[in-house]
């Protein structure tokens, strides 16, 4: 699956709407969904919110692995920013050092299987697998 | 889909998928509760960090008057959620 997306939150219950019918046609366990529509959804996000130099669509590429999914999103004509560098969150800080800010790259960091990052020619695609436990 | 509203226990009932395009609705309806709250998570599908963002703000808000919320009915998938975000350590969690 390959498709290009407005630069809107609006968006991303299309995402949730195509990643579901690639689910199903590639036969990949629903067990995998929590995790790539977050992942999905908030790099999507913070390409959106903060890649704000450019107007083009966001490139979202799906592909079945064995026992799991492999998904890249590319944002063009934009500066670089590697999410997989992304600052830790101290999850066991108190109420009163909490902030919500950060906590959606650390997610996908600690959800996905594998990440990877690349960046050329001003285009940013951030690469990521999730493959059934056991597998 | 989502919706936000009070049930006929008085908890706040979250249902659907509550991410960056739906935290504003959240948002806003949480932030005229004045007191302690239940959040009734039996219908909460999915939750991204948006949703997160909604329920610390609203929780720190409402325990700076001693209060906060605790968050029922909560299923397995959006438990790992929460644990993966340390949230375990900050609410009330009860498992559906």
């Amino acid at each position: 699956m390959k498709k290009r997306y407005r630069r809107n939150f609006d968006q991303i219950q299309v995402i949730v709407e195509d990643t579901g019918r690639f689910f199903s046609e590639q036969g990949i366990t629903d067990s995998l969904r929590m995790k790539v529509d977050l992942s999905i959804e908030e790099l999507f996000v913070n390409m959106v919110t903060y890649n704000t130099e450019t107007e083009s669509d966001i490139l979202i590429e799906m592909n079945a692995l064995d026992g799991g999914i492999e998904v890249s999103l590319t944002d063009f004509d934009v500066e670089r920013f590697d999410p997989t560098l992304a600052g830790d969150v101290d999850i066991n800080a108190p109420l009163s050092d909490r902030t919500p800010g950060g906590l959606g790259l650390y997610l996908v960091l600690k959800m996905a299987d594998s990440i990877h990052y690349e960046y050329d020619e001003r285009k940013s695609k951030i690469t990521f697998t999730n493959r059934v436990v056991g597998d | 889909m989502f919706e936000i509203g009070f049930n006929e226990t008085g908890a706040v009932a979250v249902k659907g998928r509550l991410d960056a395009a739906q935290a504003e609705t959240a948002q806003e309806f949480l932030d005229d509760v004045a007191d302690a709250c239940i959040l009734d998570l039996a219908a909460l599908e999915y939750i991204s960090s948006a949703g997160l963002g909604v329920l610390l703000r609203t929780h720190k808000r409402l325990m700076g008057g001693q209060s906060g919320l605790e968050l029922v009915n909560v299923n397995k998938h959006i438990a790992d959620i929460f644990r993966y975000s340390g949230f375990d350590k900050l609410f009330i969690i009860k498992t559906a």
